[in-house]
């Protein structure tokens, strides 16, 4: 039980341990860093344990800090180590291409980058062992602070801007969902989620909205293009792939403490979720730049978490799954767009692009996984659409209206991915030269690829849905 | 304690007549008296007054020259034995009296300069100051003599919070500050927006609890207004603002808004703690981040490290002290049903955010090392210190809180 | 048994990764171009398999654990069906393979085709093996993924004879012309669309009876608890996958230019195996549902409605491909014709019960040899003649006899000809829909006469377009023995069946042979044989050709695909891109300059009069008393 806390404690290290590297050994460290954990979590999940290591009691009303490591914990953490294990040793070539564009020494730059880097995905993977929301409020912030610095510093456009626009925005979710908690804290006088025995109406509807901000929802999704897109692209696919679907997280956490909210306002949210995947998934087919798109794309598939956690039960094991088979997909195609960017100086305009498999296979072939992944065919994302169906027929039974609409989420999702990869990657060749690429540019987003068909199959699909069975027992 | 505040009193008045001779020796003078008060009071508050004198002492320093050069050391002093005093007062005229001691020598330091004494800034300041005092011991005052409630203790308690809102620069009665903080030095200014502004609060804190009654919780709204108003005009107005100096004025008003707000939990005495914790916590990080800028400025540069982590304390990350204070306002708020108040933080923590990450960056010239950014390092090892949950502090103001009684009231 | 499962599965993708890897190299190592052989010889292994599986076993199903806490398992399933389709698949996508090595020498994208050619073999034969729906459903995905690769294999889309339509021709607004690339997303979106519902249904099975076991859920007792409209919309949406795959009307575009895949894709996928797996999935599921003894009324409507759609599919097919001139289109209409008739078969056995099954399946097999030969012959001819249209005088004749020869067997043999091969399965079918007299009146009938008289003319006009009476043609001959052996064994295997029927060694087929001898089947025959004469002599009416053209557009099908849909699809985008701009002008413009306004607002007191401010702040403090004071009195 304690070697989880060593597992966590690895990258926590590196992370101020690898600037004093050089770029190609501060790499290195940190991928082995987050792949260490990854082995211990993908070993706590098979097994299906579930425990609390206790870290500190704290007064009322903020109660015990401990590391909640159940089976959703692992598997979100699973998803976080692997997705930033592999993104780190593609930001390698990448950032350095970033930084002489920006003429920056690269040397010097990229300590600073992998520091940022490490501290952000690090907070990430504490935040889902959190057993206390003051806890995981910390590493929300700190994540949000990491990113925030990332883009601020190295991003595309007006960066500064879009930098402190993206801060504002999760500030708001971020302590709009503490006040919720702080009224938790007020009625329960603890934040330890394992004592928390009810959520009143104000402090749930506080952290809902919240964490509608945060995943984004349908209108506060208009940050969500800005930063996704003008982030540098390793940081994009951590943000598009991991941070936001976190809110997911929480929601599901505070569902599974004390589920009545949900329970009452399930088919306004379900509404609300719908429109809003079919409203972000029309937006993808609009969007002229490549990233632009992909950060559309999450918003729609945001949706489904959203979709998922009105649905019961099943539905909450398929937010879990959707979230894995998103944070795979998506940490795929922003790296696409980034090797793109970074062998042809920056082009992300798709109108531009056309017949791209032709100079770069590799990275096109890499795209149809990841839109494979997106789409659940043939990947983990099929088992996350799967209990979304299944989850409609337990709460809604044969209501024509909500089969119709989730149907079409789908469909729409499978649609704007092959068509994005026919415009992008197929047709009339556009006249480009062959780039050379760098094998870290690709071979990153293969491992993920086939990690995730690998999780359709036994034995990690049979360890991964054995585990996450702990949720039918506590919710109706 | 009474007897190490009086040998403090009187190095402290030593060394200031000593001055004429070497201004080094009223500087040792002044951090010794400042040891010898805190050789007997110390405790967790009493620890970050000594480091916020020491820092205003030290940043001192920095300023070239000084009209009363060495005089100052020994007023920041004398204002630091104040502040920590006032901790154990518990009689009203020991209290009214530690409320001029520390507002007196602002009237000085605000005109102090690198050459010419600015006695403009100072005509300004003075006459506001004089006002709030009038109006804040006129406020205890009737206060105190309004044992029944009625009406008195309503305009006790409405001029008391305005004399306090004038003193603190709270808007609408914020005119004042904008103007005298970038008009006047940044040194200064620095002292006056940090250690000036302990001692009301705590004065008002002792008296308003003291004096509970039922009309408490009607008064309050007024104060509540004024608090949210405080935070929007502050954080609104820095927003368009261009110097550094200005937007740090209108920051200043917007965290005494945060501050003020924590005053509505007398209403509820069991959650008074975390009010107190709160708004302790949130006055170190502004006088933190105040020390910190303004020196920045003086210098005309900072580093970026510095600079950025001040700035984001006052945005409120984790685990910079900035989240801890505004997260004991909030919970204090909340648990006194004055959610829409921190629905109103909240909103104003938002729109913070640009204005703190310009300020960090005009300043932000790199590394380098010179005394500013010394002072500045501290004062973010000092925001840093909540990487350990402050549960020490709220332990410390619970103590505090038992304490806030004024005798014979 | 699990190391043949494996062996059946496993060994033509692993045996494919190679030629995947090796061409994804920057430089492609000079045994490349032989790896191919290693994907065959997987082929070979499933097919070995397969004939074990067909021969040697006996269990009823196997069970591999997959998701055990949930009662969902890898449950493989050896029946009558399964057993015959799994050994058809092997053996044609064999055979397909051995005759792609030939084909493809030259192409520029080995590891690609390979690789899905593979992967589609699997996933194909995984279909065909599944009990288990979930896992039905993996090589479901697997089927629609490598039919989009295979379709858009030819991405760049700079070949002519890769296209479909005539290049550069419009009808009205709408381009009459379809790119490889384009034939991709059309195949996969149309599939995608059929999938989802399916997927749905699925799941809304699990949900209500916990199992997913096609054989062993009680689908009685699942009909009668969420009554008729359940039934309906349950059943409905499980067969918009098989509808949507096996190219039912109105989702037949997709399989016209699908033909911009290679000929071996088209042979495989879109005419032997793919396409059938949505009959083959209705055929299973009657199989185990037996509607014959259930009584649902909502059931009773599903069939009726596959019934009548499978029929009129049927007819669109044959009366449009009488119209095409592209060989590849042409084969392919006659394949959605086919389709439909076994749906329409499968559904008669909802009144007759097992018997129509093993007719509908039976015609499946008849067709899958008939069609893969047809196609492979075609590739052949487009490899010769550089050309896909339907050219050909008597010289292609002359210099092709094997084509020539193979082709005249197989159109024989599959438009129902007495005696051969597809007449004894054809005539059963006559039965079949005679029998539903009682229920429809002549209709089904009607329409089944109609469309074999359709299907022998449009067979009859592809042997002599090519063959006879085509225009003159420029030959291109080299090569071509593999080609012309994989068909010839493929053809060869028209003649098998027709021993296997005719001499009753396969006990349900035998039972075809009575059928035949009935009166009505043979005149049936006879007018089939009419028909084929008239149109081996007479393949093209000038008078008619204004007909011809709207025939080949597919009767302007098309429109509702290219036009309707995606003009809808793209005003919603459109709509909801303007949406976005708003509420992107709304929170980072409008907002931040309102704060701005108010900004400078505040900032505007500070003119720096003191006398100003004294105003204000005595103004405020008296205004503040003198409303507590009213307040509070």
């Amino acid at each position: 039980m304690i070697e989880l806390v060593i597992l966590l404690l690895i990258p926590l290290v590196v992370t101020f341990v690898a600037p004093f590297f050089n770029s190609r050994n501060a790499t290195y460290l940190s991928f082995v860093s987050f792949m260490v954990p990854f082995f211990g979590i993908l070993y706590y999940l098979m097994a299906g344990t579930s425990f609390e290591i206790p870290i500190t009691k704290v007064s009322a009303p903020i109660g015990e800090f401990y590391l909640l490591a159940d089976p959703i914990a692992n598997a979100f953490g699973l998803t976080v180590c692997i997705v930033s294990a592999m993104v780190s040793i593609y930001s390698l070539p990448y950032m350095k291409h970033r930084f002489e564009e920006m003429e920056y020494e690269v040397e010097s730059e990229f300590k600073k980058y992998i520091f940022l880097y490490n501290l952000y995905a690090v907070s990430m993977l504490w935040l889902v062992y959190c057993g206390n929301l003051i806890l995981l409020y910390i590493f929300l912030e700190l994540s949000l602070l990491a990113s925030f610095a990332l883009i601020y510093l190295y991003g595309y456009g007006n960066r500064q801007w879009v930098a402190v626009l993206y801060f504002v925005w999760t500030h708001i979710a971020g302590v709009l969902a503490l006040i919720g908690f702080l009224i938790i804290a007020y009625e329960n006088s603890t934040l330890a989620l394992k004592n928390i025995a009810a959520i009143s109406y104000t402090a749930w509807l506080l952290i809902f909205l919240g964490m509608l901000v945060k995943l984004p929802g349908l209108g506060p999704h208009i940050w969500l293009p800005w930063a996704h897109a003008e982030a540098p692209t390793p940081v994009s696919a951590l943000l598009s792939p991991l941070t936001v679907g976190l809110a997911g997280f929480i929601l599901l956490r505070i569902y599974l403490t004390d589920p009545w909210f949900i329970d009452m306002y399930r088919t306004p949210i379900l509404i609300y979720a719908l429109i809003s995947s079919i409203y972000a998934g029309f937006s993808v087919f609009k969007q002229k730049d490549y990233k632009k798109l992909l950060a559309y794309s999450t918003v729609s598939q945001m949706g489904y978490c959203l979709i998922a956690i009105c649905l019961g039960s099943y539905g909450a094991i398929a937010l879990v799954i959707q979230y894995i088979s998103h944070a795979f997909g998506k940490s795929i195609l922003f790296m696409t767009a980034g090797a793109i960017i970074a062998v042809y100086h920056g082009l992300r305009d798709v109108e531009k692009m056309g017949g791209l498999h032709e100079y770069i296979p590799t990275i096109s072939n890499a795209a149809l996984l990841g839109f494979m992944t997106l789409g659940g065919i043939l990947t983990i994302g099929m088992f996350g659409e799967f209990f979304i169906l299944k989850g409609i027929v337990d709460i809604y039974e044969f209501n024509i209206w909500v089969i119709v609409a989730v149907v079409f989420v789908f469909i729409l999702s499978g649609f704007y991915g092959f068509y994005t990869l026919k415009i992008i990657f197929y047709g009339t060749p556009k006249g480009f030269k062959t780039p050379k690429i760098d094998r870290m540019l690709d071979v990153p987003l293969y491992v993920i690829g086939l990690l995730s068909i690998a999780f359709i199959f036994p034995p990690l699909a049979t360890g991964l849905l054995n585990a996450l069975k702990v949720i039918l027992g506590v919710l109706p | 304690m009474e007897l190490s505040v009086l040998v403090a009193l009187i190095v402290l008045s030593l060394g200031a007549a000593l001055s004429f001779k070497d201004t080094r020796l009223v500087f040792a003078t002044s951090l010794i008296a400042l040891a010898i008060v805190f050789s007997t009071t110390w405790n967790v508050y009493t620890f970050f007054i000594i480091i916020i004198a020491a820092l205003n002492i030290a940043s001192l320093e920095v300023m070239k020259r000084s009209q009363i050069k060495g005089v100052d050391y020994a007023l920041v002093a004398l204002m630091g034995v104040a502040t920590i005093y006032v901790f154990f007062v518990d009689d009203l005229a020991t209290l009214l009296a530690m409320f001029v001691v520390v507002s007196v020598p602002t009237y000085l330091l605000v005109m102090v300069t690198d050459n010419k004494a600015n006695v403009d800034v100072g005509i300004k300041y003075i006459t506001f100051m004089v006002l709030a005092t009038v109006l804040f011991i006129i406020g205890a005052i009737l206060l105190v003599h309004s044992p029944h409630g009625g009406l008195m203790y309503v305009v006790g308690y409405t001029m008391l919070v305005l004399g306090l809102c004038i003193e603190i620069g709270v808007a609408p009665m914020h005119e004042w500050v904008p103007d005298v903080f970038t008009a006047a030095d940044p040194i200064p200014i620095s002292i006056i927006a940090s250690l000036a502004k302990f001692v009301p609060f705590v004065v008002a804190y002792k008296i308003l609890v003291s004096t509970t009654n039922p009309l408490t919780p009607f008064v309050t709204m007024i104060l509540a207004v004024l608090a949210a108003i405080s935070m929007f005009i502050g954080n609104i107005g820095a927003l368009t603002s261009k110097e550094t100096s200005r937007i740090l004025a209108y920051s200043t008003v917007a965290n005494m808004g945060y501050i003020l707000a924590t005053l509505t939990v007398i209403i509820n005495f069991n959650w008074i703690y975390l009010a107190l914790t709160g708004a302790m916590l949130q006055l170190i990080v502004n006088s933190m981040g105040k020390i910190g800028f303004f020196t920045a400025i003086k210098e005309g540069k900072g580093s970026t490290p510095l600079m950025y982590t001040l700035a984001l304390s006052f945005i409120g990350l984790p685990p910079l002290m900035g989240f801890w204070s505004k997260l004991f306002i909030l919970t204090s708020l909340v648990y006194v049903k004055y959610t829409w108040l921190a629905f109103v933080l909240v909103v104003n923590s938002a729109i913070s955010v640009p204005y703190y990450i310009r300020i960090a960056r005009n300043l932000s010239k790199g590394w380098m090392l010179s005394l500013a950014n010394a002072i500045a390092l501290i004062a973010v090892l000092i925001v840093l210190i909540t990487v350990i949950p402050p549960d020490w502090f709220v332990e410390a103001m619970k103590n505090f809180s038992e304490m806030l009684f004024i005798k014979g009231v | 048994m699990i190391e043949l499962i494996a062996l059946l599965y496993l060994a033509p993708i692993f045996c494919s990764i190679p030629i995947a890897i090796a061409w994804g190299m920057e430089k492609k190592p000079e045994y490349a171009r032989n790896l191919p052989m290693l994907s065959v010889f997987g082929l070979f292994i499933s097919l070995l398999v397969s004939l074990y599986i067909l021969f040697r076993v006996d269990v009823p199903t196997y069970t591999i654990e997959w998701l055990p806490e949930y009662n969902i398992n890898f449950v493989f399933i050896f029946d009558y069906l399964s057993k015959y389709m799994g050994v058809l698949t092997a053996f044609i996508a064999f055979l397909i393979g051995v005759y792609g090595l030939e084909y493809m020498k030259d192409d520029y994208r080995l590891g690609w085709y390979w690789m899905f050619f593979n992967v589609f073999t699997a996933s194909m034969l995984l279909v065909v093996y599944s009990d288990n729906l979930l896992m039905l459903l993996i090589g479901w995905e697997g089927l629609g993924i490598a039919s989009w690769g295979l379709i858009g294999h030819w991405f760049r889309d700079d070949d002519p004879l890769s296209y479909v339509g005539i290049i550069d021709r419009k009808v009205w607004k709408l381009n009459m012309f379809w790119s490889p690339s384009f034939g991709g997303w059309r195949a996969i979106s149309t599939i995608r669309f059929g999938d989802m519902p399916m997927f749905f249904a699925v799941a809304a099975i699990y949900a209500l009876t916990g199992n997913l076991n096609i054989s062993e859920i009680d689908w009685a007792a699942l009909f009668h608890h969420i009554g008729p409209a359940g039934t309906l919309i349950l059943i409905l949406c499980f067969l918009m996958g098989p509808f949507t795959k096996s190219a039912q009307l109105p989702f037949s575009e997709w399989l016209m230019t699908a033909m911009t895949g290679p000929t071996t894709v088209s042979a495989l996928l879109h005419s032997a195996t793919m396409v059938a797996a949505g009959t083959y999935l209705f055929m299973r599921f009657s199989w185990y549902v037996e509607p014959w003894h259930v009584h649902s009324l909502g059931l009773e409507y599903i069939y009726i409605l596959v019934l009548f759609s499978g029929l009129l599919s049927a007819l669109y097919g044959a009366i449009v491909a009488t119209g095409c001139l592209e060989r590849k289109v042409l084969l392919a209409a006659s394949t959605m014709s086919s389709l439909g008739l076994m749906f329409a078969s499968s559904a008669a056995s909802m009144w007759l019960g097992k018997i129509a099954l093993y007719v509908a399946f039976w015609y499946l097999i008849v067709h899958a040899f008939a069609k893969a030969t047809l196609f492979l012959v075609a590739g052949h001819l487009i490899h010769v003649t550089h050309d896909r249209f339907c050219v050909g005088d008597k010289e292609v004749a002359k210099k092709m006899k094997l084509a020539f020869i193979v082709t005249i067997f197989a159109t024989i043999s599959l438009s129902g000809i007495p005696p051969f091969t597809a007449y004894w399965v054809k005539s059963a079918m006559d039965e079949v829909m005679h029998h539903l007299t009682h229920e429809f009146g002549a209709l089904p009938l009607t329409l089944l006469i109609l469309t074999s008289i359709a299907y022998a003319a449009f067979l009859a006009k592809f042997l002599s377009l090519n063959f006879i009476k085509g225009e003159k043609a420029h030959l291109h001959l080299h090569g071509g023995n593999v080609m012309g052996l994989a068909y010839s064994i493929m053809v060869s295997m028209l003649a098998v069946l027709l021993i296997l029927i005719v001499g009753e060694y396969e006990p349900h087929a035998g039972e075809f042979l009575k059928e035949g001898f009935v009166a009505n089947s043979f005149m049936v025959g006879v007018a089939v044989l009419a028909s084929y004469s008239f149109a081996l002599y007479v393949p093209r009416i000038k008078q008619l050709s204004s007909v011809g053209t709207f025939l080949s557009d597919r009767m302007y099908l098309p429109f509702l695909n290219d036009f309707i849909l995606p003009k809808v699809g793209w005003f919603i985008a459109k709509i909801i891109d303007y949406c976005n701009k708003a509420i992107d002008f709304f929170c980072h413009k409008a907002i931040p300059s309102a704060f701005e306004g108010w900004s400078i607002g505040i900032r505007a007191i500070q003119s720096g009069e003191l006398n100003k401010y004294i105003k204000i702040v005595v103004g405020c403090v008296i205004l503040v008393l003198a409303i507590i004071s009213v307040l509070g009195w």
